[in-house]
This record gives C-alpha cells, sequence and structure tokens, in this order.
C-alpha cells in the first residue's frame, strides 16, 4: 500500500461526534450554498440527445480550460467547489495542447452512437457455409494473427496514459476509453475470425513486434499519440481497406473496423494540428522523433507476417502469376498509404514530403 | 518511457532487400502457412448469442488451460499463435494468472460489449423539461451527482493503470478492463450531464472520498486494486444506486440509474469472482487480502466526514427539509447504511471470506447506526 489516511477514523472522536450530530438530525449543510455557476443545459438537438457539446457552458465548458491546469490535482468535477485539502492524484500531464483535440468531443459522441458487437454482429456461419479456398483462408488467418498483434497495442497505448492525464480534460479521457474499447473489439474480431475459419492462428511477427514495441514505449503523449493514432493508424486504416474485399463476411468485419480506426485518426490528426498550433516550436521535435521512429512503419508493413498475406489475398492465391499480381498490388498500396500518411501530416503542419525516409522504401519504381 | 527497437528497420539491409525482392518478384517465403499452430474451427453453440470467447475455449487458444504461470510468452504474440524467435520482451509484472483472472471472466466481457448503452440518447432528457424540482430537492440532488461525477472515473484510472502490466495472455482480462473504463467513462458522462440539466450545476468537491479515491488508485498489486475497487468500492456505491434509484426525483433518474447498475454490477461480478479465483488458486493471499481491507475500512467509516454526500442523501429520502422530512430522511439514510454494509460482508462471505465480519472494525460503524434506528 502506498497511501494510508490521515489517521485510524475507528478511533476519531471528532468524526464519531460528527456522525450522531448529522444522524441527531443536525445537518451541517456546508455544501448547500456551494458557490458554483448555475445552469440548466437542454438538447440542442432532441433526436441527438443530450451532448457534450450542449453541456459546453461557462465554468464548466471544455471550451473555457486554460492551457495550463494548476489548480486541480484531484479528481474534483470540473466547475465544482474546490475544498482545501483535495489530494494530489499524481497527474504528470497538465497542459491542454498535449492532449486536446478540437473535435475529441464530438469523437466520443460518434464512438458511442457506433458501437457494434463482433459476437453478433457478423454471420458466423456463412464462413463455414461458404469456406474460402484453403490457401486464401490461410492468409486470412494470418492476417488475422498480425492484426490481433497489433490491436493489443492500440488498445494498450491510450491505456498507459489514461490515467497520468489531469480530470478537467475528461471529454479527452473519456475518448481515450472510447478507444480502448474500439481495439477491444478489433483484438476479439480479429481472434474469433481466425479461429472460425477452419485453421486458427498462425505466426506472430518478430519485426513487427519490435517496431510496435519502440511506438507504445514512446516518451511523451505526442509522441505516442503521433506514432499510433496517425503513423500506425494510417497504415492499418489502408490495411482494412485493402482487405475488405476477400469475402462478404470479411468484407463487413473490415468495414466496421474502418470506422473505428477512423475515428482515432482523426482524433491523432486533430490533436498534432491542436498540439502545433498552441506549441509550433515543438514541430521540430515531432519530425526529430519521426526521423527516428517512421523506420517502425516499416518493420510492421513490411514484416512477412503481414505483407506476404496481403500479397495473398490482394492477388487471390497463391499462383506464380497471383502472387506477382499480387504484390503489385501491394506496391502501390503502401505507395498510395505512404502518400496519405504523409499528405495528413502535410495538412497538420508537419511537412514531411521531402523529409522522410518512407517514400523512398515503398515507391513503385524502387528497386 | 522508451524503447528503441533493436533493428533499424530502414538501416537493416537483409530485411530491406527480402522486402523489396518479394515486392519486386511476388516470390515469398510463404513459410507461415505451415505454422506450427492447432487447426481449430469454432462455432457459436447458441446462435442467438453469435460466437462468444466460450466458443473459442479451445486447446491452446483457451482460457481454460493456460497455466497459472505464464513462462513461455511476454510478447504480444497471440495466445495460441507461433512464437517466432525475436520478439520482444513486452515487460508485463503480471504473469500469473490467479493475480487477475475471475471466474466467467469471458462472460462479463461479452456482456459488456452486448449492453453499451449510451448516456447522449438513451437517457429521455427532453422529459426533463415536465418536472421542476424544489430548491432543496433540486441542490440536495446535484449535490449527490457531484459526488457520483467526481468518484465514477477512478475505476477507469486504475484498472487502465494495470492493463499495460498484464501478460498478454490475459487478453480477456485487459478486454473487460477497456469495457470497465467505457463503462465509467459514461457514469461519470450521465451524472456531469444530469447535474448540469438541474438549473443548479455541479456543488462542493469531497475531500473525504478524494483520499479514498487516491488509496484505491496506489494498491500495490493489481488483486489488492480490484479488491478494494470493484468489490467494496464499487459494491457499496452499487448499493448506492439502488437506493438512489428509489429516492430519486423523477422517472427520467430512475431510468439512468437502472441503466449505470447494469454496469456496476457487472464489475461487482467481476470483483466477487476474482476474489473467489484468487482464495481458491492463491491461498498464501488471504493475510494481505486481510490488511489491505484493514486500511479500506478505515477510509469507508472515514467517509463519515463526507457529509456532502450523507446530507443530500437524507434530504432526498425524506425529501426535503422540514423537521419531518429530516427524520423520516434520517431513517431510510441509516436503513442504506446499515444495507451497504451488510451486502458488502455478504459479498465477503460468498468469495469465501466469512470470517472478514469477526475481524473488520466496520461492525462499529453497524452498531452506531443499529442505536441510531433503534433511537427513532
Amino acid at each position: 500500500m502506498a497511501y494510508f489516511a490521515e489517521k485510524n477514523f475507528f478511533e476519531d472522536l471528532e468524526l464519531i461526534e460528527l456522525t450522531q450530530r448529522v444522524f441527531a438530525g443536525d445537518l451541517t449543510l456546508n455544501w448547500y450554498n456551494s458557490p458554483t455557476e448555475k445552469v440548466a443545459c437542454t438538447p440542442r438537438d432532441a433526436v441527438r440527445g443530450l451532448t457534450y457539446e450542449d453541456c459546453n457552458v461557462g465554468t464548466y465548458g471544455y471550451g473555457g480550460l486554460p492551457e495550463f491546469v494548476r489548480n486541480n490535482y484531484s479528481m474534483a468535477a470540473r466547475g465544482s467547489e474546490i475544498v482545501p485539502g483535495l489530494p494530489d492524484l499524481g497527474y504528470t500531464i497538465n497542459r491542454k495542447s498535449d492532449v486536446w483535440s478540437e473535435n475529441v468531443a464530438a469523437l466520443y459522441e460518434e464512438a458511442k452512437t457506433r458501437r457494434w458487437t463482433p459476437a453478433v454482429d457478423i454471420d458466423w456461419s456463412a464462413l463455414k457455409a461458404a469456406p474460402l479456398p484453403a490457401d486464401l483462408e490461410a492468409a486470412v488467418s494470418q492476417l488475422c494473427t498480425s492484426l490481433e498483434e497489433i490491436s493489443l497495442v492500440m488498445m494498450e497505448l491510450p491505456s498507459r496514459w489514461v490515467s497520468a492525464i489531469n480530470q478537467e480534460f475528461l471529454e479527452l479521457k473519456s475518448y481515450l476509453c472510447a478507444q480502448m474499447i474500439d481495439e477491444a473489439r478489433h483484438v476479439e474480431i480479429f481472434r474469433k475470425r481466425a479461429l472460425a475459419g477452419g485453421t486458427g492462428l498462425k505466426r506472430a511477427s518478430a519485426s513487427a513486434e519490435q517496431a510496435l514495441k519502440e511506438i507504445l514505449f514512446a516518451e511523451t503523449y505526442p509522441e505516442a499519440s503521433l506514432a499510433c493514432n496517425v503513423m500506425l493508424a494510417s497504415l492499418i486504416l489502408g490495411v482494412f481497406q485493402q482487405s475488405a474485399a476477400i469475402s462478404a463476411v470479411d468484407a463487413k468485419i473490415f468495414r466496421l473496423c474502418m470506422q473505428d480506426t477512423a475515428r482515432e485518426l482523426a482524433y491523432g490528426v486533430g490533436h498534432i494540428r491542436y498540439h502545433l498550433q498552441h506549441q509550433p516550436q515543438r514541430a521540430e521535435y515531432l519530425h526529430d522523433y519521426l526521423d527516428r521512429t517512421e523506420h517502425t512503419f516499416l518493420g510492421i508493413a513490411a514484416s512477412p507476417e503481414l505483407l506476404e498475406p496481403l500479397i495473398v489475398l490482394a492477388g487471390k492465391g497463391t499462383s506464380k502469376a497471383a502472387l506477382a499480381d499480387g504484390s503489385q498490388r501491394v506496391r502501390k498500396f503502401l505507395q498510395h498509404t505512404v502518400d496519405a500518411y504523409l499528405e495528413r501530416l502535410s495538412a497538420i503542419g508537419l511537412d514531411r514530403r521531402t523529409r522522410s525516409r518512407l517514400p523512398k522504401f515503398v515507391a513503385t519504381n524502387a528497386p | 518511457m522508451s524503447y528503441l527497437s533493436t533493428i533499424d528497420f530502414f538501416e537493416d539491409k537483409d530485411f530491406i532487400d527480402k522486402y523489396q525482392y518479394t515486392l519486386r518478384t511476388g516470390e515469398l517465403d510463404l513459410s507461415w502457412m505451415n505454422a506450427a499452430t492447432e487447426k481449430v474451427q469454432c462455432e457459436p453453440q447458441n446462435a442467438r448469442r453469435g460466437l462468444t470467447f466460450r466458443d473459442c475455449d479451445v486447446g491452446s487458444y483457451g482460457f481454460t488451460d493456460m497455466p497459472e504461470l505464464i513462462r513461455q510468452n511476454r510478447s504480444f504474440a497471440p495466445r495460441g499463435a507461433e512464437i517466432p524467435a525475436g520478439v520482444p520482451d513486452l515487460q508485463a509484472e503480471v504473469n500469473r494468472k490467479s493475480e487477475v483472472w475471475a471466474y466467467n471472466i469471458e462472460g462479463y466481457y461479452e456482456e459488456a460489449m452486448s449492453r453499451q448503452w449510451n448516456a447522449t440518447t438513451d437517457v429521455p432528457w427532453e422529459e426533463l423539461r415536465k418536472y421542476e424540482l424544489p430548491e432543496a430537492i433540486g441542490k440536495a440532488y446535484s449535490q449527490l451527482l457531484t459526488f457520483l461525477t467526481e468518484v465514477e472515473m477512478i475505476a477507469t484510472d486504475v484498472p487502465a493503470k494495470w492493463m499495460g502490466r498484464l501478460n498478454a495472455d490475459f487478453f480477456e482480462v485487459k478486454n473487460f478492463i477497456a469495457t470497465q473504463a467505457m463503462d465509467e467513462a459514461r457514469h461519470a458522462e450521465v451524472f456531469r450531464k444530469r447535474a448540469l440539466t438541474t438549473g443548479w450545476g455541479l456543488m462542493r468537491a469531497s475531500k473525504a472520498n478524494e483520499c479514498n479515491l487516491k488509496f484505491l488508485r496506489d494498491a500495490d498489486s493489481f488483486a489488492e486494486a480490484s479488491l478494494t475497487l470493484h468489490l467494496q468500492a464499487e459494491g457499496m456505491v452499487l448499493t448506492l444506486f439502488r437506493f438512489s434509484e428509489l429516492i430519486s426525483p423523477t422517472e427520467v433518474d430512475k431510468k439512468m440509474f437502472r441503466l449505470v447498475m447494469q454496469d456496476e454490477a457487472r464489475h461487482v461480478g467481476y470483483g466477487m469472482q476474482h476474489l473467489k479465483w484468487v482464495l481458491d488458486h492463491f491461498p498464501e493471499r488471504r493475510e494481505i487480502i486481510h490488511r489491505h481491507l484493514d486500511e479500506a475500512e478505515n477510509f469507508v467509516f472515514g467517509g463519515g466526514y463526507a457529509t456532502e454526500v450523507l446530507e443530500p442523501f437524507i434530504i432526498l429520502s425524506g425529501k426535503g427539509m422540514k423537521k419531518e422530512n429530516i427524520e423520516q430522511g434520517l431513517k431510510i439514510t441509516a436503513q442504506f447504511n446499515l444495507k451497504q454494509i451488510d451486502e458488502y460482508f455478504e459479498r465477503l462471505d460468498k468469495c469465501g471470506l466469512p470470517e472478514r465480519r469477526e475481524r473488520s472494525k466496520l461492525a462499529l460503524a453497524m452498531e452506531m447506526t443499529r442505536a441510531v434506528i433503534a433511537a427513532q
């Protein structure tokens, strides 16, 4: 135990006296005239319900959050009366622009609205009714093995930071919870897909895991968010798009996953944009970080355990012609994905189109 | 926190050459096709429930045959997959199944996924226009909601803090933690939104309760954190929700409490089944559990200082601040306090810790409460 109560309350006569007084009907009512803002929020649109945006008012709103949170290290709800003696809950991320994105409240609301359930939203019986050819099923299983591995990391990354983030950033923390459950769903769906197809899981990837560990163990939250929510999410969204044509069941799986990952990407882009708008001096720092870290994109994308099943599935088989066709398609896919990633960075304010080393490794005319 | 991959992939000539050769020629290694893993075809046992984790509890992929100590996998390799040489150590700190596991963990996870609800749309906020609460009730209710808003997300922060420390072979637990994080975010959201619709807004934070939150946050092990968070604290909050449904001022509020109760009951269920698992599989923990509960109960008793929770409850129970209202409110509140502690001991009984009732100093609180009831 690292934290103990300030006294043994069982022997605290003051407490016993207070409790007896209250239970005799002599209430303190010390809270009754709390000097907080009086508000009555209502839904602006009854169909959409009461959103966080509807509650973005006065001292309660996120609109008025200061860049530096200096006056609350507890879990006291934003806008409530802060009383003396509240403990420090150990938050180490107290600067708004280190975590915030203008779209975060809307993304949280969207995440709740678009929830789905792998157990029942997929027609699992269709897999047995219309099995894929053995080589394609094996490739799906290998792809799902890699995606389960990646999803575990994408689930764990927000969990590592959420308890360090000041509670004043409630909507952001809530969004990170939505991201965790989205990725839990991906862990689940890819595992189940592999186990339901008749093949089981295949091989984990040493190179992808080395790269994933580097992303997961980023030193700061902006670095972690940039690497996971922008760089890795760009790759994974591309993989989902690329893989959606395998079968009707798989198309539905990948479409559902795509909407979750697109949301992560929207947060990541919004976050880094906000971060740089408020801390422009960090641009060079993030460039330097990506100079060192973008190799992990290749470590994942070029790992045989991800690359090869993508080629087999793109070419729809393992014949020589199919593999040649598949490899050309995947080459284009990788170039397109890196282009899209660099476009996003450019739109955020991190133009790396001439600086990044990634393009030369994915160019369709590369050796 | 920082890790650099053992390989810089831009600089690894063999890796790059192989990748570029593959893309250029379409000649693949394909050795993964013959990965040494089990061939299975899992199917839903019940079409209506869909394909569940229980349906996937087969052979090397399953959780039933998972060993007590995870010695073979310290990476993110999915359980049952072939683990190649060179996967990194993810630095998991919890590699013993009985430190985290719970009977029916897979069922709690599936239930959580299927019973997600939306605080924005599943509470009929528009109907609140029909109600106008008297000042005393409105303020008392806002104060109760302030307390609930304040405490809910500790149950996000604590499990989330542990998720990354658990071995990836325990992914069902990690997934359950993810659902709990979302559940608690939704609870903080719904109580906050409700407070902001009352006309009074949020009110006063609670020092006594926040110190308790810090205690929950700083437990030494996952088993201790779960014991006090899931079983003790959330168990007591579950009783509070049940009484809050009873005393809440509108039908809208009753619906809100029914929704949060189903989530909370799931968390308490996990906590109980986890403690039961610990006591069944790691009996050496029993004394540590008692020691941790000794301090947890000290905080519970110290909660008497939280008049900002106790008093609104009295006013809401008695439906006002007149003398007769307060008298009625005190009766209901005393019953509630007694019920809260009694249910806590009952839960511990069911988990296999019946001696707690005798050892606990909370008996003192029960005596005081009984005296209040007798005096009334």
